[in-house]
């Protein structure tokens, strides 16, 4: 299931690097495209704007097939608070355009599925996919609009895994 | 050693894409389509003739064919079964108003409204229509070449219909498609025209001739052909003529798999209908996407390979490196 995760991770970021690659967060260090996994950082006090954060919640499985399937749903978290130069002003339109590059890095809603424990990753033979994101709606907290979806993931285990 | 197979569940799939075809009625030859040859296609660019109708909901395969037992002895049981009526029937809703979705949608005839002479007396299926304008050499399934005055009368946005002069011949008209079939000789001599699908949709238009923002069906015009401009489609409830089609309906599973169904010939079999899809499932008597609903009857052809008459064939290309 974590290669699934993984591989979810990375297909939305190289998607969004090439939507988008002014979208970045300076993160220990270093330059990266606006998507990280919560679970992988260093625990946040407050989200970062201007970035997807993916969190994974939910989890289940069908064992009565050939291959047994998982389902893990996953909430994608952004905010922003617009830009400074406009004094905030532009804060709406900021969260559209996350919404529309959340709606373009979805599609396809298929990626390859690979081992990113080895270097370099090893590719797998099955894929993972995913359905439509849901949105919630926007949440206002002062100059803070903050909007989540939630997507589930599919993938089927494979052997080794 | 790493795995180099897994075992595949049932195809996972999102939805439905159609592809039809015309049939050639003269001929009464429908397109072949061959799934170890072009099974992979890509989806956004189906081999040729074959015309994408983009998706579709509610694709339901519904086998009518009915079998019966041969019964020997006493008490009589099954001997074998045979096989007594070969029928099916697809049903599906479009999700898109197009020329082709409305015409396969409607079980006649269906015509395009060309835009109406000036004082024009009024008529259900449109007016008499102004002056069709002859395309010159040159022209492209993308671009029709105009004289300058005719390339006038036309603007980015407008619709046109491109074909040639109805003169008084009986019989399947129309190119690409067969359009409707002339029992007796008409006096309009835009008739083709208005049952033509050869249309499309001016992107540009300049003194040398008019851009489409699509090819045109029929590729490049030929030699002496016309073209009108349209307003938009009408069809009838009623008629004579069936619409004939070979279909294609194709389901990619989320692993690459893919499900292919061919039907060779497909005519439709119910009158124009639509479907209200409300947009906001809790408000039902709110905004409704309107739907074109879709019915048609597969009608045999017969399988070169052994002679057997079949209405549709159905295919799977599993998913790579998935146990067979």
């Amino acid at each position: 299931m974590q290669n699934a995760k993984d591989s979810f991770y990375m297909a939305l970021r190289t998607r969004l690097a090439a939507i988008n690659p002014e979208r970045t967060i300076l993160l220990r260090g270093a330059s990266r495209p606006g998507i990280l996994a919560e679970e992988a950082e260093a625990p946040f006090n407050q989200l970062p704007n201007d970035v997807f954060v993916l969190r994974w919640l939910g989890l289940g499985v069908d064992m009565d097939l050939g291959s047994t399937m998982a389902a893990e749903q996953c909430e994608i978290l952004y905010q922003t608070s617009g830009t400074q130069s406009f004094g905030g002003l532009d804060r709406g339109r900021l969260l559209s355009e996350m919404d529309e590059e959340l709606v373009a890095i979805m599609q396809p809603f298929y990626t390859a599925k690979l081992n990113y424990t080895a270097t370099p990753p090893a590719s797998m033979l099955t894929k993972v996919f995913w359905d439509e994101p849901g949105f919630a709606p926007v949440v206002v907290k002062r100059d803070l609009l903050s909007r989540s979806a939630s997507v589930m993931v599919y993938s089927y285990q494979e052997q080794g895994e | 050693m790493a795995m180099t197979w897994f075992s595949a569940p049932a195809p996972v799939a999102r939805r439905v894409r159609a592809y039809f075809a015309p049939v050639n009625r003269t001929a009464q030859t429908p397109v072949l389509f061959d799934p170890a040859e072009q099974g992979g296609f890509s989806l956004d660019a189906p081999p040729a003739p074959w015309l994408s109708l983009g998706w579709i909901q509610g694709f339901t395969r519904k086998p009518i064919s009915k079998t019966a037992p041969v019964l020997s002895g006493i008490p009589a049981s099954p001997l074998e079964q045979v096989r007594e009526t070969l029928e099916a029937q697809v049903s599906l809703e479009f999700l898109s108003w197009t020329k082709l979705t409305m015409a396969l949608a409607t079980g006649s005839q269906h015509m395009n409204l060309l835009a109406a002479a000036s004082g024009a007396a009024a008529s259900a299926d449109g007016a008499t229509a102004a002056a069709a304008v002859t395309t010159l050499s040159g022209s492209t399934a993308t671009f029709v070449a105009l004289a300058a005055a005719d390339a006038a009368k036309f603007s980015a946005g407008s619709i046109i219909a491109l074909d040639a002069d109805y003169t008084g011949q009986t019989g399947f008209v129309g190119t690409p498609v067969s359009g409707a079939y002339v029992r007796q000789a008409l006096t309009d001599v835009n008739y083709i025209r208005r049952v033509t699908f050869n249309v499309a949709l001016v992107s540009q238009a300049s003194s040398t001739g008019l851009t489409l923002a699509e090819p045109l069906p029929g590729g490049a015009p030929a030699a002496g052909s016309k073209l009108q401009a349209v307003t938009g489609f009408v069809d009838r409830e009623g008629g004579s003529f069936y619409q004939e089609w070979s279909a294609l309906f194709v389901m990619e599973g989320s692993q690459g798999e893919r499900i292919l169904f061919y039907y060779p010939r497909l005519q439709t079999m119910a009158g124009a209908q639509e479907a209200a899809l409300p947009l906001d499932g809790k408000n039902k008597g709110g905004l409704a996407r309107v739907l074109l609903k879709g019915q048609f009857l597969a009608l045999p052809v017969t399988d070169a390979l052994d002679g057997e008459r079949v209405v549709c064939y159905r295919s799977f290309l599993p998913a790579a490196h998935a146990l067979v």
